[in-house]
């Protein structure tokens, strides 16, 4: 079963104070979930794992809803197992305009998403303003790539035009195919096409403020 | 309370989270929050929790998971409401 998925969360769009609160976290967190922060390093914040949690959670979703059209987000079903997050993890601003798999392949937050009987392996990448996640079946990430990018405004349209046209730059670079397109299947996953026809590429997107991203497995 | 004003209070509870005001302004049962409103999904525990501050009612987790859809949220804020109905 070919599919990816990916999630970004914007951290400076989130409340810190809600995030903290056990009423709101416990909605979308097992108590064994919880109990993995105290297993991450001193320099996570609560509410950075919290959404590191939720981010994963939502990428496994995105994976699985491409096979399964009728699936349901419901968070506290899928299931975090062994988050390891590398204890020299350094947290930097993000200061560029881009980010994708090419520019490194190491220090990833690693972790294993479990639904029913479907178990993902997990990478992260945590910055100062953003966290984003990419699942995949193989745990080597194997033809799967996946970036994101700094948009100059908010906006629901704007931000789907600019992730289309990232993760457009990229297929591009990598297929060497000049006449790509991507349109939205009828469930609502985002399909290549060279011209009129698709190809067997899982592509999947994300936007939260002003980040876009995509992921997509070959 | 009836559906109808559920619905209504719904409203207030989904407009910080929305950018298309006409298409809230317009929602019925079938109203997608994601898809028709583009909620985001990061967005989506903020409304259960603003839900049950509005209706003074907790949402646990098993009937969060049906709150996908305006016609799920009035049916879960109703059973909440009025749980022998």
């Amino acid at each position: 079963m070919k599919s990816t998925g990916n999630d970004i969360v914007a951290l400076n769009a989130i409340d810190i104070q809600r995030t903290n609160d056990s009423r709101y976290y416990s909605k979308f967190l097992t108590p064994a979930e919880q109990a993995l922060y105290q297993q991450t390093p001193a320099d996570i914040t609560f509410e950075r794992f919290v959404w590191l949690l939720w981010s994963i959670k939502e990428a496994a979703y995105k994976y699985l809803k491409r096979h399964d059209a009728g699936l349901i987000f419901s968070p506290i079903k899928f299931v975090i197992q062994g988050l390891n997050v590398p204890t020299d993890i350094a947290i930097h601003s993000f200061n560029g305009i881009y980010w994708d798999s090419d520019h490194n392949t190491g220090n990833f937050i690693t972790g294993t998403v479990i639904y029913n009987n479907e178990q993902l392996s997990v990478r992260a990448k945590l910055f100062n303003e953003l966290i984003i996640t990419v699942v995949n079946a193989d745990a080597q990430f194997e033809n799967v790539y996946w970036g994101f990018q700094l948009i100059d405004r908010t906006g629901h349209a704007h931000q789907a035009e600019e992730a289309k046209s990232f993760a457009l730059i990229k297929l591009k670079s990598v297929l060497d195919i000049s006449d790509l397109n991507i349109l939205k299947s009828e469930i609502g996953y985002p399909v290549v096409l060279d011209g009129g026809t698709p190809l067997d590429i899982a592509l999947s997107f994300a936007h939260h403020y002003r980040f876009v991203g995509y992921s997509f497995k070959l | 309370m009836d559906r109808k004003a559920i619905l209504n209070e719904l409203k207030k509870v989904l407009a910080p989270y929305t950018e298309d005001k006409a298409m809230l302004e317009g929602i019925n049962e079938q109203t997608d929050l994601i898809k028709d409103l583009k909620i985001n999904s990061a967005n989506l525990v903020d409304i259960i929790i603003d839900a049950e501050s509005q209706y003074n009612i907790e949402i646990d987790f098993d009937a969060a998971e049906k709150m996908y859809n305006v016609g799920n949220c009035i049916d879960v804020i109703a059973e909440k409401l009025n749980p022998s109905a």
